[in-house]
Formats: structure tokens, C-alpha cells, sequence
């Protein structure tokens, strides 16, 4: 049969299996509900971060157009300008001189713009003159064709066969006459793409055209987001989510910024994840504390209990009760349980003992009783050698298998016929035979009651003598155990002052004379020394039956 | 002749544009500095004249020119000073303003008589022109050039009219 589970195992297994269900439950409630909050917080942080750039590139632009508003006042770039053109069509002949100098202060001044390039723009649209690290991109002489070029300032997209430039300039008038335009251009290429992207923290995709001139995002979400024409909001690309926003739409020039919503919900779920981990890991630890402590609370009064009880049951201790442990009233009330049980099982056996006790006696007395010589023989053994037992101060459960012992230790005489019991004259060799057969015999009668094993020694040894000449093994001195030589001694006493029919009663003093004289040969010298010490005090014996006994024996004897 | 806007009628130098080079009285002519502006904005003298730019702001001004036929630079002067500069050689000459680059003017020096700047009303005079076949030119600071053809009979006068296309105001 298999044995159940300790109380230990089950409760940590109960404990881990309710955690277990909790974290299940609220890795779902995150993986299904928080994911979606947590995307939703992302695109509204996404969404509040582009307006601030956004606000920040406008006041940018705003500033690049009112510092190109500021460099086309300058007083010496528009003379040379305006005296080139007017001199030019006066007499037909330019002074290269004057270009360079609007070339030189325009160099000048492409020194105080971040811009890739400064231009002179004439009023036919031609590049008067161009400088700034992509001025070989504006070669002098090439037509730029700048929508809204002709406001007082402006912003627009201008496309050269070169690339396209993002551009802010402002027109160089003198009153309502205009004599051209000064131009800032920045390259929109991969530089600004990274500029732009640094500034905003998001991914940036420029395209003229329809096609991608520059990008900080992975290629293929570059073509998915020119392919999907979208204008903004919340767009799938390269299959990952993605917020669009617009931030410039000139001419055929776009530049977009897009943050993966994805990647930010992702970072944020990881997070969460992880916090849940930690979580879990704590209550899985206090868990596995709480519920091993909890066991051990409750199994180990119980393993106290069921250890008293074991250690009980091996000596066979059952006279002594269990003590409440005071851990918990139903451990207590086990326990008083037991109690009473084994106090019920106490009286129960000791009824029945009495009952046991009652039919032997009685069955002894029977037995004396088939020879009016030997009537009470047995009750007055049984007496002497509890006596004698008390002088020798052997415990009291010696006493008590001494006293039983000795009532019984003629029982085998009830397969000796009462011819040879009642014989009145010597026996003859054979009848002896037939005599010193009952101690085996009430030996083999007992064997057959167990709570009687403790007294079959007395029956079966109690004719053995020191000196080895005993029967029925002839065992010598210390072999034979001591309530079999007290059983014996106290036999012979009783034999010789009670009367036969073929002899009379001796007295006890010549008993006495008899018993010291074959003390050591026939009797253990102890056994007979505790007699002699016990018969003097025999007027204020407690046993009144022995009293009565003897007095019978002291009347025959006088 | 009718030029439209009147705003724009003075900013206009008529002249004979083929004329041989003919000896003229020198003139005295005047380019004020009134209101960040320059008033008139356009002067036409003969070879050796000089043009005054009285200051009548109450800031500082200044008046230079890059140009070929002229290049000066007058420096700065306060309200109620004067500075003066003669022109000895034909040609058109720009100035401006170093403090306020909004300011411009144009002073047309010619080697002969044959040139005017059309009144309030747009109507012009060129007294004494050689007969014969000329090219007649309307400069105009922002418009551009017209010119057209004219002959000349002696003894009388002949009337011609230019159209300059004003483009609309920006």
C-alpha cells in the first residue's frame, strides 16, 4: 500500500500550486491588458515629445528666417550688387571687381550660417554667386527654381539637378526694388536626417519625389512608409507598428518622423516583466518560508505524540498517560483520547487478570483439595514466598509473578493419579517417577496461556536443588532463577510442618533445623536465610490468611 | 507721355542716346536725405557738375558709391551738414547709404545737353536736337530701358510717347 504524503510535502505543495495560479493570472491580466495600456501611454508620450520637437523646430526655422532677414540688410553686399546689374545695363559692360565683392562678403557671411550653403540669387533666378561647404552643388549661372521665392522671406524646398535643399532666405530689395535674393540651403541628405533625428529622439525618413533620399530607419521600413502614402498617425511598417508625423510637406519634399511604438511598448513590458519576476520570486521564497514553518508547527507536536506513543508500546509502559502538548486543541484532544483509551484497556485487562487470577485459585485449590493432607498448600506456598520475596526486597512485579507463580506450582500434579497422591507408606521407585513428572507437566499445561509465561519457570524449575541433584534438568545454583528456589524452599517448609498421612506434622523450629542443615545442597542458602527472617515476625504479619495458615500449623504441631 | 504709378513718374531720365559728345554747361543739382530716403532718387547732370547730399534727418547718414564712373565715400554726417561731389566723367553712378542699406539713388552724368527727367505730370522736353534720326531712351531705375526711334526734321517738334510696363507691386 502506498503511504500517504507527509503534512510537510502537502502543504508546501498546496502553497506553491496557489502562487503559481496567482502569478499565472497576473502574467495574463499583463501580457493581455497592461500591454495595451502601456502601448497607448507610449503613443501619447511619443505623440507629446513630437509636439515639443515640433515647437522647437518651428521656433528654429523662425529664427534661421529672421537671421536671414538680418543678413540681406547688408548695406555693402547690396551696393556691389545693385551697381553690378545698373552698370551692366547702362553701358553693357560688369565690373568683375563689384562681383567680387558680392562674392567675398557673401563667403563672409556663410561663415555666420549653419547652412551647407549661401547663395546670390539674381532676380531671373540665376545663381549670382554661391559659398558654404556645398557650394559646388549651386554652380554660378544655374537656375534655381525656389517656389515662393518671391515673398520678402521664405521657406521652401528647392531641387537642383545636384540634390534637394531645404531653404530660407530672404529677398535684397531696395524699397519695392528688388535686385535678387539671398538663399540658405541645407542639404537634405543623410546628415541632416541624423541631425534632425538626434533632435527628436525618433526616427526620421526624407523623401523627394516619392523616393527616400535619406533615412535613419532600417531600409525596408523606409519603403514600407513610401509605399503606404501615409500622412501620419499609427502605421504598420516592416510588421511592426510605428506613430508617423508629418513634419515637412514642401513641394515634392517630405520628412517624416516615426517612432516604433512596438519597440517602446516592448522596453516597457520587459520592465513590467521583470518587476513580476522579482515579485514572484519573493512570494515563491516567503511562500516555501511560511508554509515549512506552518508544517513544521503542525507535524512536529504530532511526530512528539506519535514517538511518546511508539516508545510507549515498546516497553509496554501502559500505566503511564501522555502529556498534552498545548500546541492546538485538536492535537490535545487526540491526545486525551488516547489517554482514556489506554486507561479502558488498563481496567479492561486487569478485569480480566482478576478473573484469570480467580480460576487459577480456584483451580489450585481443587487440586490441594483431592488430599486432606496438602489442603491450602498451595494458598500458604503462595503466602511464604511473597514473604520471603518482600525480605529479599525484590520489586514489586517480582512479587506479584512469586505470588501467582507459587499458587500454581503444583498444577502438574493433576496427571498424577490419586493412588500414588494419597498413598499412605513409601512410594515405590516407579510411583517417585510418576511424581517427578508434575513440574514438566504444569509447565506444559501453562505453556498454552501467554500472560502466564513469566510464571512457568516457578512450575516447571521449582524441584531443582543447588547442588544439581534436583529434577526435572538438574540444574546447579545461579542456572536455576531465583523464584523457583524461593518456591522451593518455601514448599519444603510447608510440606514438613504440615502432617501426612503416613507421618505427623514437625514443628517449625525443627523445620527450620532441617532446612539450614541441607542449606547450600538441597536449598540456596539465601532463600533459607530469607525465610528464617520472615517467620520470627510472623505474629504481626499483615496477611491475615498466613496467620490463620500458621496458626493451623502451630495447633497441629502442639 | 503718362507713366503710372505717379509714384514712379520721377524715377525716369529721358536722353538721346547716340548723341556726339557736345560741350554743356556744368549744373548744380541736390540729392537730399530725407526720411531714410533719397530725395530724389534719381538726378540727371552734364560732365563736371556737382550734386550736394544735404542731411535733413536727425540721425547720422552716409553716401558712398562702387561705381566705375564715380567710386567716393562722402563718411558720415549729421543733420544740417552738406557734402558735395563733382562728377567729371559720363556714366551712371549708384549710391547708398552705408548706415540704412534700404537707401538708394542714381545720378546719370551725360557729355551732352540732350537729357531731362519728366515733371510731375510725366511730360518731358528735349530742346534743340540735331535733326536726323535718333535713338531716344526712358531709363528707369526699376522698369529697364525703352527706347525708340525718332527722326528729327529742323525747325519743329515732334512728340513721342513711352509706355514703361509697371509690374505688379509686390
Amino acid at each position: 500500500m502506498k503511504t500517504p504524503p507527509r503534512l510537510l510535502a502537502r502543504t508546501l505543495t498546496v502553497t506553491f500550486l496557489m502562487v503559481a495560479v496567482i502569478l499565472a493570472v497576473v502574467f495574463v491580466v499583463i501580457t493581455l491588458d497592461v500591454r495595451d495600456r502601456v502601448r497607448a501611454a507610449e503613443t501619447d508620450k511619443l505623440r507629446v515629445s513630437e509636439n515639443v520637437f515640433s515647437a522647437l523646430e518651428s521656433k528654429r526655422q523662425q529664427d534661421q528666417v529672421a537671421a536671414m532677414a538680418t543678413l540681406a540688410e547688408h548695406p555693402t553686399l547690396k551696393a556691389a550688387l545693385d551697381t553690378y546689374f545698373t552698370e551692366r545695363r547702362f553701358s553693357g559692360a560688369s565690373d568683375e571687381q563689384l562681383r567680387a565683392t558680392v562674392t567675398g562678403e557673401t563667403a563672409k557671411l556663410a561663415t555666420q550660417t549653419p547652412a551647407d550653403v549661401l547663395a546670390v540669387v539674381e532676380t531671373n533666378g540665376r545663381i549670382f554667386t554661391s559659398a558654404g561647404p556645398a557650394s559646388w552643388r549651386w554652380p554660378v549661372g544655374t537656375k534655381v527654381d525656389i517656389p515662393g521665392g518671391t515673398q520678402s522671406v521664405f521657406q521652401s524646398v528647392a531641387v537642383l539637378s545636384s540634390g534637394a535643399f531645404r531653404v530660407t532666405g530672404a529677398r535684397l530689395t531696395f524699397g519695392d526694388r528688388p535686385i535678387g535674393a539671398l538663399v540658405a540651403g541645407t542639404s537634405l541628405d543623410a546628415n541632416y536626417a541624423q541631425e534632425l533625428s538626434n533632435l527628436s529622439t525618433a526616427g526620421v525618413v526624407i523623401t523627394v519625389n516619392g523616393a527616400v533620399v535619406a533615412r535613419t530607419v532600417p531600409d525596408q521600413v523606409a519603403r514600407d512608409l513610401v509605399t503606404s502614402r501615409a500622412s501620419g498617425g499609427t502605421v504598420t511598417l516592416n510588421a511592426e507598428e510605428y506613430a508617423v508625423r508629418p513634419m515637412l510637406y514642401s513641394g515634392p519634399a517630405r520628412i517624416f518622423m516615426l517612432t516604433s511604438v512596438d519597440a517602446a511598448a516592448r522596453t516597457a513590458t520587459r520592465d513590467a516583466l521583470l518587476a513580476l519576476a522579482m515579485i514572484a520570486l519573493g512570494s515563491v521564497l516567503l511562500a516555501a518560508v511560511g508554509s515549512f514553518w506552518l508544517a513544521r508547527q503542525v507535524s512536529e507536536p504530532i511526530n512528539h505524540v506519535s514517538g511518546e506513543i511508539a516508545r510507549m508500546t515498546a516497553a509496554r509502559e501502559f500505566d503511564r498517560t501522555l502529556e498534552l502538548s498545548r500546541t492546538s486543541r485538536e492535537l490535545d484532544a487526540l491526545t486525551t483520547a488516547f489517554n482514556d483509551l489506554i486507561r479502558s484497556l488498563d481496567a479492561a485487562e486487569a478485569e480480566t487478570r482478576a478473573a484469570y487470577l480467580g480460576s487459577i485459585r480456584a483451580l489450585a485449590a481443587a487440586l490441594d483439595a483431592r488430599d486432606p493432607y496438602t489442603a491450602g498448600h498451595s494458598e500458604r506456598v503462595s503466602t511464604l514466598s511473597v514473604m520471603m520475596g518482600r525480605v529479599m526486597n525484590l520489586p514489586a512485579k517480582d512479587i506479584e509473578v512469586l505470588r501467582l507463580g507459587a499458587l500454581l506450582h503444583d498444577i502438574g500434579k493433576i496427571g498424577v493419579s490419586d493412588q500414588i497422591l494419597r498413598k499412605n507408606g513409601p512410594l515405590t521407585t516407579e510411583e517417585f517417577e510418576q511424581i517427578k513428572r508434575h513440574p514438566a507437566l504444569g509447565a506444559r499445561i501453562l505453556r498454552q496461556v501467554p500472560f502466564l509465561a513469566s510464571h512457568l519457570p516457578i512450575v516447571e524449575l521449582h524441584h531443582e536443588r543447588p547442588d544439581g541433584r534436583g529434577y526435572p534438568f538438574g540444574l546447579r545454583a545461579e542456572d536455576i532463577p531465583l523464584a523457583a528456589r524461593i518456591v522451593h524452599v518455601a514448599d519444603a517448609f510447608d510440606a514438613m510442618t504440615s502432617a501426612r498421612a503416613y507421618r505427623a506434622a514437625r514443628g517449625s523450629s525443627e523445620a527450620f533445623a532441617e532446612l539450614q542443615r541441607f542449606s547450600g545442597t538441597q536449598f540456596d542458602p539465601a532463600c533459607v536465610e530469607a525465610l528464617l527472617a520472615a517467620i520470627p515476625s510472623a505474629d504481626d504479619i499483615e496477611e491475615p490468611a498466613l496467620a490463620q495458615l500458621l496458626g493451623r500449623q502451630l495447633v497441629t504441631h502442639h | 507721355m503718362t507713366l503710372a504709378p505717379e509714384s514712379e513718374l520721377r524715377h525716369v531720365v529721358v536722353y538721346l542716346k547716340d548723341a556726339p559728345r557736345t560741350a554743356a554747361p556744368t549744373m548744380h543739382a541736390e540729392i537730399r536725405q530725407r526720411n531714410e530716403n533719397f530725395v530724389p532718387r534719381v538726378v540727371a547732370v552734364t560732365v563736371g557738375s556737382t550734386v550736394d547730399f544735404p542731411n535733413d534727418d536727425p540721425i547720422y547718414h552716409n553716401v558712398f558709391s562702387l561705381s566705375r564712373t564715380k567710386t567716393f565715400d562722402l563718411g558720415r554726417f549729421p543733420k544740417g551738414k552738406s557734402r558735395g561731389e563733382r562728377f567729371d566723367k559720363a556714366g551712371v553712378v549708384k549710391v547708398f547709404c552705408q548706415i540704412h542699406s534700404h537707401m538708394s539713388a542714381t545720378v546719370m552724368v551725360f557729355d551732352h545737353p540732350w537729357f531731362t527727367v519728366p515733371d510731375e505730370g510725366g511730360t518731358f522736353e528735349l530742346p534743340n536736337v540735331p535733326p536726323g534720326t535718333h535713338q531716344i531712351t526712358a531709363w528707369h531705375e526699376r522698369l529697364g530701358d525703352t527706347t525708340m526711334e525718332l527722326r528729327v526734321e529742323p525747325g519743329r517738334s515732334d512728340t513721342i510717347d513711352f509706355v514703361l510696363p509697371v509690374p505688379a507691386q509686390q
